[in-house]
């Protein structure tokens, strides 16, 4: 690679409080059991404590440490989230490199069927398919990926035929190599940019979706979930409880998302030439 | 593309969706009306309801027959029957329907205008302070699921301030009409449309942003400026409409995530729309009536979008003289 990506995107302000954001939420996920003394199941003895040094968001409805719900959900959606985007990408590569490289009426079948995903919205048949069958943290990564990887399909294909007609993909076909090797050795390599930009691209929506299943009250419901404390939290409007019950929720929610969507934004912009900072010197002339 | 292949792809999206929507139930354990309609409606059914509804979807059939069954009531429109509001499902979400629309459209045209004006102010002073602080605050927020920017400015506004109501879509046994009425709604609706808008409008922001940004680099901006255009009409007449392309698609799509957080915001606000009817047909396990509504929110969404692949193709001559 020619362009030192990591470097484009290390000196990007977006970037740094990406990373950072991301750092903090990966730490409670990580250390959540040094972090708190409760497990989220606990009972602590009293309901709606405000906060304390004991309990330092207070404590639910039913008496649990708010602040162990908080930092086990760190958990679960970094878990769904990197694990489904995981999934998914790789769903991505399979089928987007497949149709790129075989190419004709696989390529147009595979094309077809990637186009007709795109267009239904996952998060409609998620809700449809997880009323059903209350998925658990497997299964609600396995139904996330189903849904998701489509976008990045059309993303890994058309960058594919670009690679394909790189000379040294005819070389290496000419020295006899097969597909998988051709995959494997030069195409997945050069991919990997672009891979890492749809994975976080992924973990955004597949939290995202998380959390709103999780506050529709669809998915398991034994799951600690930012998203379930959140539909939980508000239903107690009326009290004091919403500001260290249902704000801290939703703003660790909200940081995931953000910090992801920032590491996403800086990534694209490193790597499409057209929004690189090379401004022209008559705008910065004027401004 | 040509306009055949879309149009295929809609057809084959349609297709999958309603295998899913039949197979479902259908797969889940237990003899199929049980599964159709949940356990509860079950024991609420009476049995002469229960075999009129098993003929009428040919539950006692093979297969086949059922989903050619489930197909042709599909036609009339006769989604079911939902047993918690003791009428058919397609009643009960014609009802809602005009609610949502009534969030989502405004929605639609407030967020594109704010959404195109802003890009095109940032991205033509590209890298100056006003740039940055919009390119900041709008990446904040993105952020926000849609659910809890409502939440947020239900907190704000209703809870702490009481400026706004706390619910519903009109105050209920008030008695107005006429004009204190229309004013009744659109008191109601300010804080569910403003979080649609808050938690969408980015998108559209940064897509006109970077289109701009690339249109400032063609000929015709430098013959402008050459011409001694005024700024403002570079900026609009110039880079702007020629950055509208992509941002008229983009609204088609945006029109999917509005009508898609719609449905959270609804729930958030106990708005009487189509997700406020959504969530409770969730509680209740109105299994028909939840799937009656899912079906009909991606009918409307392949539409919307279907039409915004036309419009787009009319737009821009481009696409269809390119093949």
């Amino acid at each position: 690679m020619h362009i030192d990506y990591w470097r484009s995107v290390r000196q990007n302000n977006f970037a740094k409080i990406g990373f950072s954001l991301i750092a903090i939420i990966l730490f409670a996920a990580i250390a959540s059991p040094l972090i708190t003394q409760y497990q989220p199941a606990d009972y602590t003895g009293n309901i709606f404590i405000s906060p304390s040094w004991k309990n330092i968001l207070g404590t639910n409805d039913v008496g649990q440490d708010i602040f162990s719900h908080l930092v086990y959900g760190a958990r679960t959606s970094l878990i769904i989230g990197c694990s489904t985007a995981l999934l998914s990408t790789l769903i991505s590569l399979f089928i987007g490199g497949l149709a790129a490289l075989l190419g004709g009426i696989y390529d147009r079948l595979l094309l077809r069927f990637v186009d007709a995903m795109i267009i239904i919205p996952p998060i409609i048949v998620i809700i449809l398919v997880s009323s059903y069958i209350k998925p658990g943290l497997v299964i609600l990564i396995l139904l996330l990926s189903a849904f998701i990887w489509p976008g990045g399909a059309r993303v890994v294909r058309a960058q594919t035929l670009m690679l394909k007609e790189k000379t040294h993909v005819p070389a290496s076909r000419a020295f006899g190599s097969g597909f998988i090797h051709i995959l494997v050795r030069h195409i997945i390599p050069e991919l990997g940019p672009i891979l890492i930009v749809i994975m976080i691209q992924d973990i955004r929506r597949a939290v995202f979706m998380e959390a709103g299943l999780s506050f529709l009250g669809i998915s398991d419901p034994s799951m600690i979930s930012w998203g379930k404390m959140i539909q939980h939290a508000s239903k107690f409007y009326y009290l004091d409880v919403w500001m260290w019950w249902l704000i801290p929720a939703g703003l660790a929610l909200t940081f995931v998302v953000l910090g992801f969507a920032l590491i996403g934004f800086s990534l694209e912009s490193a790597l499409d030439p057209r929004l690189k900072d090379e401004q022209s010197q008559l705008f910065k002339k004027r401004y | 593309m040509t306009k055949k292949f879309r149009a295929v792809d809609y057809i084959a999206a349609f297709i999958i969706i309603l295998s899913i929507n039949f197979a479902l139930p259908r797969l889940m354990p237990g003899d199929p009306i049980n599964a159709i309609y949940g356990d509860e409606a079950n024991i609420a059914m009476t049995p002469e309801l229960k075999s009129k509804l098993i003929k009428r979807f040919a539950l006692d059939q093979p297969l086949h027959r059922q989903f050619l069954t489930y197909l042709s009531r599909l036609c009339v429109f006769d989604l079911g029957y939902s047993y918690y509001y003791k009428t058919p499902v397609i009643d009960v979400i014609i009802g809602s329907l005009p609610w949502t629309l009534l969030l989502v459209i405004p929605a639609l045209f407030i967020s594109s205008v704010l959404g195109f004006i802003l890009g095109v102010e940032s991205g033509y002073r590209r890298g100056s302070p006003i740039d940055k602080i919009l390119l900041s605050t709008l990446m904040l927020f993105q952020g926000f699921p849609d659910f809890f920017a409502g939440i947020l400015l239900l907190l704000l506004f209703s809870v702490t301030l009481s400026i706004m109501p706390l619910s519903g879509a009109h105050t209920t046994y008030s008695g107005l009409s006429g004009f204190s009425l229309v004013i009744d709604i659109v008191h109601h609706m300010a804080l569910p449309c403003m979080a649609l808008v808050l938690a969408r409008f980015s998108s559209i922001y940064l897509l006109t942003r970077n289109s701009v940004i690339s249109t400032l680099k063609e000929a015709f901006i430098l013959t402008a400026r050459a011409k001694g255009c005024f700024e403002r009409a570079i900026m609009y007449r110039h880079a702007g409409r020629n950055s509208l392309l992509p941002v008229v698609t983009a609204t088609g799509l945006q029109l999917t995530h509005l009508i898609t957080g719609a449905l959270f915001i609804e729930i958030v606000f106990a708005y009487p729309g189509v997700g406020g009817l959504l969530y409770n047909s969730l509680m209740t396990r109105d299994y028909p009536l939840m799937q009656g509504i899912l079906l009909i929110i991606t009918i409307i969404v392949l539409t919307v979008n279907f039409l915004a692949d036309l419009l787009y193709q009319k737009l821009d001559p481009r696409i269809s003289h390119a093949h």
